[in-house]
């Protein structure tokens, strides 16, 4: 809508304005204060400026616009708070964000109070920056998006008028009612149930809770629960287990303030027992990047696990060594020797090692599962027939 | 861009030059020179490791081109001498150590990194030009319609004002015209002029921006602190940027440059006791001085009688001292001429470099020594075992068992003289073909034949032969698949001698914590052979231990490296530390020589003498 206006205004601008001002000129009532015409030319007779042709009205309001400018009253940044129990340095704080909007840095429009108190726990400037930058983008995809909304449900109630003028008496002869989303919920949920009952485990390992940082958990609550979404869709589930789950550790905390209600009703396992407790242990195989061992096909009766850890500070060989300290096997994807890989990090998302997984199991067809590898880290496939027949005919 | 095209044309010589097919001295080696327009290392202009004082040969980039036309035929002598220099110019190379400034550009030349040619970035905005001289409101409108699709025009025509550094009259043209039609002026675009005015250092309208902007705003971002500390601090209104830098410090931290400025701007209207404050406020909140803010109070303060002040500059070198800073040319001047400048004291000083790698050759003087005290070295151990071995994981690097594996190992076999990295030597060494082994201090040669087969096994085992024919105690460590390569039968040779030792740690470990832990085990004498630079480790450190770690790794490593005529080096270890030093009647301090790139893992080979006569 603002864009909308905005452009309403500079077309206006644009086009009225010129007109409007040679009007006013003429008339001769345009803010004389500060900008004269005057009638006719007078010699300029700096040498510097042979070609240009001097406007002496120019000259004159060259710094006028300064004396405008000290003739304005202070502007009241802050609206003056109502709480007098705000603390100065919050003040200070909530200033330091306005003259920042002011600037045309990105920061949010609107601060709550629990941000600008976030931002004064943060140690260092940059990181407040950093901080105040992200909620400038949540706003923006925010308002966005409420946007879209609001164009889409205009849309609709156009298409609603148009279909209320429609017969409505008559019934159409259809053998299925149709299909609505609670169907097909009902649907996933048996499936899940069933995975419940006698499906394959997969354990997500939620011992690194503590080694994350506010905004690593958020986005690995998240990729989690798109975890257990693709899981429960899928023609046949894995049964989902959420080792060490500490309860009302950091993770379960953010389970239930994502799932809310649903976090119980969840058909997965979630136990604060260790796997190596649960299932024997020669089962078990923990997937790790930083393994040497590659895995080569999917087997359907082992047990794996994913150590379910977002790591942008770049930690290197953190579920590696979890898997050392218990003394299990370790595996990772064939990424070099199916994808001619270029750049980026070669630990992927919880999601997509599931969705991998998911594909690996019922195809085990490589090249399928890797489709969910981000399409920017690589550049197509290996041939690997073409490889085997190569380093066949070597040796 | 020229040094890149060189480099990789020495790159390009080497390789041919190594190929079984280009034999030296043969015929091929016409074709190549037809092909390559071959130059040799020491010729070559601006190179910032080059330590002969032979004088450039301007290049001509033809050289670049594979298929040049030859012009004379008669490069075939003219090669050899090159050769020759290039070999003398290796064994001053060898000379250096691997620790001083230029060695790992010079490395990494030797290796032949391939260095990537940068395209220029093309910008995604058309570059639009600013007006060269001041328009009127009709002029500005039909910009404006000429530029219809920027919402922000000001904004955008300030930015592109600023990178042109147009006159200060057009920006001024432009804010009118913003007035005369918004009736204000936004705080962005105050801030995009006053950026324009500090950069051309517009002094009055500095003053009227700043007036302005305190009429009408209550408070400042810190940005606009900066640039009105940066516009304030060298004109007679300073004093008022001292006063912005405590508004600045309400919100945040004020940054080294706002400190600088400030400081700049007291010693500049000769408030010395001011910038001393300043600095020390600075100093106390862990902020790092500019080099260039030194140099002002090095400047400012030549010639004092105060004893004080004296007293304080001294501090300030004391300062580089703890903080492994080294002064640059332009300060290392500086501070010379503010010696020499004392009245009464009559000092002399003189460039120099440690050359004969204990003291300096001016005044004699033996320099601090390498070695670290007693309890440097027992914090160091401490650390390294805590934070590098263990670190917030011990199964990251190791497992408990296999660290007492180790320690069982090491507890009746210390102290070992040599510790080698078994893995490391055998990679970065199998890059020769035929070698012998030389140490400089002994010049001791030892000549093997070379067994093209068995070349991968035999490098390690002529190093650690070489060690072992010295008399020395060896460690060597590796992971297990290093067994692949028939240990045990020289293995069982040399135990016999009872001089070397094996240990090898499971093939998922790292094996650099391991030899850090064994060399500090085996006390002050022990010394390590590896390429590596140890940098990831020194990076789990804490900060100020990282230094002590860095002078202990200085004093204990031997890099192994190989000039072309096949031999192995061990670059010389050091046996003085380069840090500012003095005995109060002499002060030396290493500097940073402008020409050359120094990295951080690396120290000035420069000196600076001062003399009290």
């Amino acid at each position: 809508m603002s864009i909308f206006n905005m452009l309403l205004r500079n077309v206006v601008r644009r086009s009225v304005f010129p007109f409007a001002m040679k009007e006013r000129r003429k008339n001769g009532l345009f803010l004389t204060s500060f900008y004269k015409t005057f009638p006719h030319r007078t010699l300029n007779l700096s040498p510097c400026l042979k070609d240009a042709e001097p406007n002496p009205s120019q000259k004159l309001n060259l710094d006028e616009w300064k004396n405008v400018m000290k003739s304005r009253r202070q502007e009241e940044i802050c609206e003056p708070t109502s709480k007098c129990e705000e603390d100065s340095t919050l003040t200070a704080m909530r200033e330091f964000v306005e003259m920042r909007r002011l600037a045309s840095r990105s920061v949010p429009k609107n601060v709550t109070e629990e941000a600008l108190k976030t931002l004064m726990e943060l140690p260092t400037k940059s990181s407040r920056l950093k901080y105040l930058k992200f909620l400038a983008e949540k706003e923006k995809k925010i308002n966005a998006r409420k946007a879209k909304q609001e164009k889409k449900k205009q849309d609709q109630e156009e298409l609603l008028g148009t279909v209320e003028k429609r017969d409505t008496d008559e019934l159409k002869n259809t053998l299925l009612r149709r299909f609505n989303i609670n169907t097909m919920e009902n649907l996933h949920s048996w499936r899940a149930a069933n995975a419940m009952i006698f499906g394959q485990p997969l354990v997500f390992d939620m011992v690194y809770e503590n080694c994350m940082s506010r905004a690593e958990l958020g986005n690995a609550v998240d990729q989690m629960m798109e975890c257990e979404g693709f899981n429960r869709k899928s023609v046949d589930p894995f049964h989902l287990h959420y080792c060490n789950l500490s309860v009302d550790g950091p993770y379960h905390k953010g389970f239930s303030k994502r799932y809310g209600e649903a976090w119980d009703k969840l058909l997965v396992t979630v136990t604060e027992q260790c796997y190596t407790n649960l299932f024997p242990r020669d089962r078990l195989i923990y997937l790790t990047p930083d393994s040497r061992k590659i895995m080569t096909t999917f087997e359907h009766d082992k047990i794996y696990i994913i150590g379910s850890l977002v790591d942008k500070t770049g930690q290197p060989r953190s579920s590696f060594a979890q898997a050392r300290r218990l003394n299990l096997p370790t595996a990772k994807l064939p990424l070099d020797k199916y994808l001619r890989w270029t750049s980026g990090r070669k630990s992927l998302t919880l999601n997509q090692m599931l969705c991998i997984l998911l594909t690996l199991k019922e195809t085990g067809d490589w090249k399928k599962a890797l489709q969910f590898v981000p399409q920017r880290c690589y550049d197509g496939f290996v041939d690997v027939d073409l490889l085997s027949r190569l380093n066949d005919a070597k040796f | 861009m020229a040094f890149f095209l060189q480099a990789s044309n020495w790159g390009l010589q080497t390789f041919l030059g190594r190929c079984f097919l280009f034999q030296p001295a043969s015929t091929c080696q016409k074709s190549l020179a037809l092909m390559v327009h071959l130059r040799s290392r020491d010729q070559v202009k601006g190179l910032p490791f080059t330590t002969s004082s032979q004088s450039a040969v301007p290049q001509d980039l033809r050289g670049v081109h594979m298929l040049h036309k030859s012009r004379s035929g008669s490069r075939d002598g003219e090669k050899e001498k090159r050769k020759e220099s290039s070999r003398e110019e290796d064994k001053k190379k060898s000379l250096m150590s691997p620790f001083s400034a230029g060695a790992a550009k010079h490395r990494s030349v030797r290796q032949r990194t391939p260095t990537s040619m940068r395209l220029p970035r093309l910008s995604k905005k058309d570059d639009i030009q600013p007006p060269e001289k001041p328009l009127n409101a009709e002029e500005w409108q039909e910009w404006r319609t000429r530029l219809k699709h920027l919402t922000n025009f000001e904004t955008v025509m300030l930015r592109r004002m600023i990178k042109y550094e147009s006159s200060i009259d057009v920006a001024k043209s432009l804010m009118a015209d913003v007035v005369l039609r918004n009736g204000e002026v936004k705080y962005n675009l105050l801030l995009g002029y006053l950026i324009l005015c500090v950069q051309q250092k517009q002094v009055a309208e500095i003053f009227d921006i700043y007036d302005i902007i305190k009429l009408r705003f209550k408070t400042l971002d810190p940005g606009c602190y900066s640039l009105l500390i940066r516009g304030l601090s060298d004109t007679e209104r300073w004093r008022e940027a001292i006063l912005l830098l405590k508004e600045i410090r309400k919100v945040t931290p004020p940054s080294k440059g706002n400190y600088g400025y400030c400081i700049k701007g007291a010693l500049n209207n000769q408030d010395v006791k001011l910038a001393l404050e300043l600095y020390h406020e600075m100093v106390a909140e862990n902020v790092m001085p500019h080099m260039d803010v030194l140099q002002a109070f090095f400047d400012t303060c030549k010639g004092t009688q105060d004893d004080k002040l004296k007293k304080e500059l001294l501090d300030m070198l004391l300062y580089f001292r703890e903080n492994q800073l080294y002064p640059n040319e332009a300060v290392m001047q500086s501070i010379k001429l503010w010696f020499e400048s004392i009245p009464g004291e009559k000092w002399t000083g003189r460039l120099t470099s440690m050359e004969n790698g204990w003291g300096c050759p001016v005044c004699n003087q033996v320099l601090e020594t390498i070695e670290l005290s007693k309890k440097e070295y027992n914090i160091l151990k401490k650390k390294i075992m805590k934070n590098v071995m263990q670190g917030n994981d011990i199964f990251k690097k190791t497992t408990p068992q296999e660290l007492k594996r180790f320690q069982d190992f090491m507890e009746n076999r210390l102290p070992y003289d040599i510790v080698l990295d078994g893995l490391n030597i055998v990679r970065c060494v199998s890059r020769i073909c035929g070698y012998n082994v030389c140490h400089p201090e002994l010049w001791h040669t030892l000549c093997y034949p070379t067994d093209l087969s068995s070349r991968s096994k035999s490098e390690l085992f002529d190093v650690v032969s070489y060690f072992a024919q010295q008399n020395l105690r060896l460690l060597v460590l590796g992971r297990k698949h290093l067994n692949e390569f028939q240990f045990w039968k020289w293995n069982a040779m040399t135990a016999r001698q009872g001089k070397v030792d094996f240990f090898f740690t499971e093939n998922i470990s790292q094996d650099d914590p391991f030899l850090v832990y064994a060399t500090l085990h085996s006390g002050n004498n022990c010394k390590f052979v590896t390429r590596d630079l140890l940098r990831d480790h020194k990076a789990c450190l804490p900060e100020s231990i990282q230094q002590l770690f860095f002078k202990w790794q200085r004093g204990h490593q031997l890099m192994p490296f190989a000039s072309r005529t096949k031999k192995i080096y061990f670059a010389p270890i050091l046996s003085y530390d380069t840090v500012v030093q003095t005995t109060g009647d002499t002060w030396h301090i290493p500097y940073d020589d402008h020409l050359v790139e120094r990295y951080s893992y690396e120290v000035p080979r420069k000196w600076l003498c001062l003399r009290r006569k």
